[in-house]
């Protein structure tokens, strides 16, 4: 009995407590309810760092206006609202949601968009679209510094329009526009936008690349150039080649190395986010030159593949890309180590993640932004394979394809390319990996992959081929974003080179040596 | 494309019409500056026609189009849409700096942007009348639109008032405007004192006046102006009021001395216009401090002081007593009068059997006992 009643009074006052902890929770949760929300200093607008969302190129032509001279900073303030009226419209025909229109449309011109997203809705369209450059130059800015009128000249848009989900078309538009823009609320809002007939392009004057292609042959400064050449990492920081341990004396030797056996090109990769993205880091740049100019004293020429570990080829991200290629390109355009600008390493593995159209529109719009910062040097894009490396061939100066396929068939697929196209080709990557061990029991040996070189060495010295086999040495570490986390990938990946762990020459390395 | 016209007014029912060689499926993509638009055609035999939507065939400017079937262009075209002719314009109209200084380079500016019914911007060369009063002057003046806007500047005068602007485009005119025009900056000035008695009492006010503030025009300076006045008394202290003006005057205040004293008052507006320098003498009020001591010395009654009708001082003249002993100061006591009359009471306990010196300080005045015993 005595028992029970202690049963019971435990009982109770556990539950006492816990209806207790209950309600203080219950009032607790509620109370941090009411306290969330925007913070108060976000109505002045004074708090939001300047994102870099949207970089198309901005050259402002002349600011001259007979209203008043006008400040940097409120020119640098028009610039960046214009271009974010242009994203967030973008973003609006793409969703067809007005998100962000009132920060940078006035109430009347609001009203023409709110009618488009509407005819768009009805007719279920959505446009993907990014503007490539803005022309621009002040017409008029007013006293008070309230109002500016901007004409934008020949302003490229490429624009993609989906009806029901599926591509109708695919296009690129040129058109100038006249610009009203009022400053309200501390944004410089659009009032008037209306569409001009364009000024004709001017032509420049081309001037006379280093490295240049006629008839299906390569030719640096004039000279016909057979490119004999190899994928270069530092052995000790492979995909890593401008982190920390960046050593240049390490570079010089292998660079030695490279010319002692008669090759005279290599091959390096900038990654675009370890460049720093749209804001390309200097230091990164300085270490880039580094090289580039240790090459030039060795007498060896560099493709330079940008754009890896790069995923994203969506249209609102272009102009992001675009910096990112422009700071590069142009500060190497006079280097004459530089042989050619890689776009991007097997572009095509992305094709089923990414869309097939994302990546090609990508690419095209890439060579055309790489030409016109840099007129000097070739462009190319490493395709994976031989079956999709004509793509873009119209693009592109010299047609670059890997091989990892079966070596019978190399001739005959090496002839179907070259069917397909009249730029030359070049073997960027092929090779073998020598990964024979607790991973791979049955893989080849060290002599296997000699010979597989050896094999190789002799269809392409009969058609002469221009090439670079993967990769110089052997590594110790594979960074997982590279090949993935299984072992026995990451132990194959270790295995291509031509000289092992201990820096001595595979059986392989005969390849260089005749 | 059959339609053969190529400039279309806003508003207008705009119809495009391609004869198809085969007939296939076609839509028109339209690129005008709001945005992109697909449109689907009618099918008239042979021909396509294509009605453009309100968005589209509403809005001013070129409108590039491309005839596609199946992701490929079959013909780019362009056509011009202008601004709408037919009915009604408006106006809107901003006017900036709201406020600017008499004299003739300061300038304000006036813009307007004319739109059609639909909200586009008319078209070039549109004259627009501008019109500006002030004061008995009314001005009127023709300016033509370009960059999709007219403005022009409006000049202040030299004098201050205000200036009403308008503005008239086809017919119809815009609301009023109103600028300011301030004065401009004050030139020197002189000032003046009145006081109620010479006398330094330390109770009456003696008022600062300045004349009446001009700008360099003329024009009386805007009410609110600041004037600071800055007073030197003998020992080159300074004393410090300030007044706002209001209708050109400013005036400041400040109490008498309480003793004899020469004042050096000059006033100036920070920066930009100072005043004479004007000397102001108060005499003494009185020549007597009497001082009586009782409760065996340890009371010291000071009073009845009087004033210059040998009326009582008025309540709170400050008296000041300094206690000394050997040569060094003991204790200062800071009294104020009350019906003329001040006592101070010395605490056996602070104050043991001995000799003590007393200095007692009134209205300017001193009065010593030295040797006094307690």
């Amino acid at each position: 009995m005595k028992h029970r009643k202690n049963t019971y009074r435990t009982l109770l006052l556990s539950l006492f407590i816990g209806v207790n902890v209950l309600i203080l929770f219950g009032i607790g949760q509620l109370f941090s309810y009411l306290n969330t929300g925007a913070d108060r200093s976000s109505i002045l607008h004074v708090t939001s760092p300047d994102a870099k969302v949207y970089l198309p190129k901005v050259i402002w032509e002349n600011t001259n206006n007979p209203g008043r001279p006008i400040e940097k900073q409120s020119l640098a303030s028009i610039q960046s609202d214009y271009l974010k009226a242009w994203y967030v419209k973008n973003i609006a025909y793409k969703n067809n949601d007005l998100y962000g229109i009132d920060d940078h449309y006035t109430q009347h011109a609001r009203k023409n968009i709110v009618n488009h997203i509407s005819d768009q809705k009805e007719k279920n369209i959505s446009i993907e679209a990014t503007t490539l450059n803005h022309n621009l130059s002040l017409d008029f800015y007013s006293l008070d510094g309230q109002l500016a009128v901007l004409t934008d000249k020949n302003s490229r848009q490429y624009q993609r329009l989906f009806k029901q989900d599926s591509l109708l078309l695919e296009t690129e538009v040129v058109s100038s526009y006249k610009v009203v823009l009022l400053l309200e609320d501390g944004f410089w809002k659009i009032r008037h936008i209306v569409k001009q007939s364009n000024e004709p392009l001017v032509e420049t004057t081309k001037p006379t690349p280093f490295s240049s292609v006629k008839n299906g042959q390569v030719f640096f400064e004039n000279r016909p150039f057979q490119i004999k050449g190899i994928n270069y990492y530092p052995q000790a920081t492979p995909w890593d080649m401008f982190g920390k341990d960046f050593n240049t004396s390490i570079i010089a030797k292998d660079f030695d190395i490279i010319k002692k056996v008669h090759l005279n090109t290599i091959r390096i990769f900038v990654g675009y986010a370890d460049f720093g993205k749209a804001e390309v880091i200097p230091e990164k740049l300085n270490k880039l030159e580094q090289i580039l100019n240790l090459a030039r004293v060795k007498d060896l020429k560099v493709i330079v593949t940008l754009f890896d570990f790069y995923g994203n080829y969506d249209v609102l991200d272009w102009t992001l890309t675009h910096r990112h290629a422009e700071q590069l390109v142009s500060r190497f355009k006079n280097h004459k180590a530089v042989l050619a600008w890689d776009i991007k390493n097997e572009p095509d593995l992305d094709f089923k993640t990414r869309n097939k159209t994302n990546v090609l529109a990508w690419l095209k719009e890439m060579a055309t932004q790489i030409k016109t910062y840099d007129p000097n040097h070739l462009v190319t894009i490493g395709w994976s394979n031989t079956q999709v490396a004509h793509l873009l061939q119209e693009n592109v100066d010299i047609v670059s394809f890997h091989y990892y396929e079966e070596i019978s068939r190399f001739e005959k697929k090496y002839a179907d390319l070259q069917s397909k196209t009249s730029k030359p080709l070049v073997l960027q990557e092929f090779g073998l990996s020598s990964n024979k061990g607790l991973w791979s029991p049955f893989g080849p040996s060290e002599k296997t992959q000699a010979e597989y070189y050896t094999t190789f060495k002799e269809m392409l010295d009969q058609q002469n081929v221009h090439y670079l086999p993967w990769t110089l040495y052997d590594f110790t570490q594979i960074p997982t974003s590279v090949v993935g986390k299984l072992p026995w990938r990451k132990h194959k990946q270790k295995h291509f080179g031509f000289i092992d762990e201990n820096g001595n020459p595979k059986k392989a390395f005969q390849f260089f040596e005749e | 494309m059959t339609t053969s016209q190529s400039v279309f007014e806003a508003g207008e029912h705009i119809t495009l019409a391609f004869e198809l060689s085969t007939p296939t499926t076609v839509s028109l993509v339209c690129h005008s500056a709001y945005g992109t638009t697909i449109v689907t055609p009618n099918y008239d035999l042979a021909d396509a026609l294509f009605t453009l939507p309100e968005n589209t065939s509403t809005k001013k400017g070129i409108l590039d189009f491309k005839l596609i079937s199946k992701g490929t262009s079959l013909y780019n075209g362009s056509i011009n849409i202008i601004a709408n002719t037919k009915n009604k314009t408006s106006l809107e109209s901003y006017i900036g700096p709201p406020s600017i200084s008499a004299g003739t380079h300061d300038y304000t500016m006036l813009v307007v942007v004319p739109t059609d019914s639909y909200d586009n911007p008319i078209a070039n060369n549109t004259p627009v009348s501008i019109k500006h009063q002030f004061l008995d002057d009314q001005k009127e003046a023709s300016i033509k639109t370009n960059d999709l806007m007219a403005w022009k500047t409006i000049h202040s005068d030299k004098k201050s008032g205000r200036i009403l602007v308008s503005s008239t485009v086809n017919a119809v005119s815009s609301k009023e405007f109103a600028v300011e025009v301030f004065p401009s900056q004050p030139t020197n000035f002189t000032i003046d004192y009145h006081r109620k008695h010479t006398y330094a009492d330390g109770n009456q006010i003696t008022t600062f006046t300045t004349s009446v503030i001009k700008d360099t025009y003329g024009n009386t300076i805007s009410d609110g102006t600041l004037v600071d006045f800055t007073i030197k008394n003998q020992n080159n202290s300074l004393l410090k009021t300030q007044g706002m003006s209001i209708n050109g005057v400013a005036t400041a205040f400040m109490l008498h001395p309480d003793h004899e004293e020469i004042w050096n008052v000059s006033a100036h507006i920070n920066g930009m216009a100072t005043s004479n320098t004007i000397t102001i003498n108060y005499k003494a009020v009185t020549e007597k401090l009497p001082v009586h001591f009782s409760n065996a010395n340890r009371r010291i009654s000071i009073g009845p002081l009087q004033s210059f009708m040998e009326q009582l001082i008025p309540d709170g003249a400050i008296v000041k007593l300094t206690i000394t002993k050997n040569e060094q100061i003991l204790e200062t006591k800071l009294k104020t009068t009350a019906n003329g009359m001040v006592s101070f009471d010395l605490e056996k306990g602070f104050y043991p059997p001995g000799t003590y010196s007393f200095i007692i300080e009134a209205l300017g005045l001193t009065s010593i006992h030295s040797n006094i015993k307690l």
